[in-house]
């Protein structure tokens, strides 16, 4: 299973997909604090692709509340080693 | 009935004193009060259409873009009702009074909420992370029918726990046996247990269980809830979601004490230093905490230095509140999930630490 836990204050690699015909990033994988909340994350993605909003998912499934913590996903839902967030124009998984 | 709590909970409401906030009066006398009782398991945004018919003649001319206060601090709309409520009042308040405002939404702290649309996508995103958590994966909610996710979001709403019940089995989310039924059932159970269950939903189960935790860090000391301290910014809650799985001991239940030592084990001392070794680290990987402890087995010396210099320093737990209970812990906290469990199958836990003035998190 999973290799070694990072504590909150190691850093998580996010790893961003696009879906939906939503504009992919020149980078795709970005380490950031375990501490941040998930809105860290969306306020991320709005910047780097200049949009208002986005929908945001983890794994292809659902979305995370803002408040949440990013390394509370992580342990919950990360994989080989990264944290896959997905990101769309329009709803993606009602 | 076992679950005659979880009706309790469905039942629950808080009678609020809704008031329009003074800078949007613009009537003589000023609108009286709204009273209103919110479900516990509601959700503010769904009072608007209560609310608003109320206040609408007073206002000021723009476009509504609802919010709520309560003694400053803006309320973040996705968090149940009843939950903000055990959080927000130490000594609880009745009827409990908030502040109305139609203008002037603070996006820099409140995700934009578009009515009710939006509280329910929130309330089925937070079931498909509670599914993923419980089956490894949410393809039961996403392939749920759209008449029945409406029909279970209907139910929420109206507080219809029979309803509620008909669609959600069908969600296979089940995750805990009663430890009570088992024991009155005798060892026959035993051996059907596990494996009926996996056949059954044609899935393994994870045994773990998703807990939303909401923990607000007090510096100030209080001996009484009623001086428990105004909370006025978001900062001072610590949001965590990390699972909790049920271990089974031969002749002991896992008890509420079990599962919260297990999530926030920097605030039980002595007894967690001398316990934690012995765990090993398989166990540990699913719930890694915040501090030292997740780290793996051969630094277990340094892990518990710096455990007993966080004990030091004296933080600790003042105030469990699941469901506007303050339940023994040690309750078996298989009984907990089962009964004060939240419709999106969270188990939302208030938990006040007092914490000294150096390090508020």
């Amino acid at each position: 299973m999973a290799t070694e836990l990072p504590s909150s204050a190691r850093k998580v690699v996010v790893h961003f997909r696009a879906t939906g015909g939503a504009p992919i990033l020149k980078q795709a994988k970005f380490k950031i604090s375990g501490t941040d909340k998930f809105a860290k994350v969306i306020d991320f993605l709005c910047r780097h692709l200049s949009r208002e909003t986005l929908f945001v998912y983890v794994n292809s499934a659902f979305s995370p509340n803002p408040d949440e913590l990013v390394i509370d996903l992580y342990n919950n839902f990360g994989f080989d080693g990264k944290l896959v967030v997905n990101y769309a124009c329009s709803m993606a998984w009602g | 009935m076992l679950m005659e709590a979880q009706k309790y909970v469905w039942e629950g409401a808080i009678p609020l004193q809704i008031h329009l906030h003074e800078s949007e009066v613009t009537t003589f006398p000023p609108p009286p009060p709204a009273l209103i009782l919110a479900p516990r398991i509601g959700y503010l945004p769904l009072l608007i259409g209560l609310i608003k018919p109320y206040f609408s003649s007073a206002l000021p001319p723009g476009v509504d873009t609802v919010w709520f206060d309560y003694k400053g601090l803006p309320l973040r709309w996705y968090i149940p009702t009843g939950v903000l409520f055990d959080l927000l009042c130490g000594e609880p308040e009745r009827p409990w009074n908030l502040t109305v405002h139609f203008r002037g939404y603070p996006a820099n702290i409140l995700i934009p909420c578009e009515g009710e649309d939006a509280v329910k996508w929130s309330f089925i995103n937070s079931l498909k992370e509670a599914a993923y958590i419980i089956n490894g994966n949410c393809k039961n909610v996403m392939n749920m029918s759209q008449s029945d996710q409406v029909e279970l979001w209907r139910s929420v709403m109206n507080g219809n726990l029979e309803a509620y019940q008909r669609v959600s089995s069908k969600l296979k989310l089940g995750t805990v046996e009663d430890e009570y039924a088992i024991k009155m059932n005798l060892s026959s159970v035993k051996s059907q247990q596990g494996t009926g269950e996996t056949e059954a939903t044609g899935q393994v189960k994870t045994g773990r269980i998703p807990i939303r935790l909401y923990v607000c860090s007090l510096s100030e000391d209080f001996d009484d809830l009623e001086d428990v301290p105004k909370i006025d910014i978001w900062d001072k809650i610590s949001f965590i979601n990390r699972p909790v799985e049920i271990h089974k001991e031969e002749g002991k239940y896992f008890t509420l004490h079990d599962a919260i030592k297990a999530i926030l084990p920097e605030f039980f001392s002595e007894k967690t230093l001398m316990e934690s070794p012995s765990q090993g680290g398989e166990d540990k990987m699913n719930f890694p905490s915040e501090d030292v402890s997740g780290r793996k087995a051969e630094e277990e010396e340094n892990v518990c230095e710096v455990l007993e210099t966080s004990c030091t320093s004296k933080a600790e737990i003042r105030l469990i509140r699941i469901q506007g209970i303050e339940p023994k812990l040690e309750i078996p906290f298989s009984w907990v999930v089962n009964n004060l469990i939240n419709p999106d199958h969270f188990l939302h836990i208030c938990v006040y630490v007092k914490v000294p003035n150096l390090n508020t998190t």
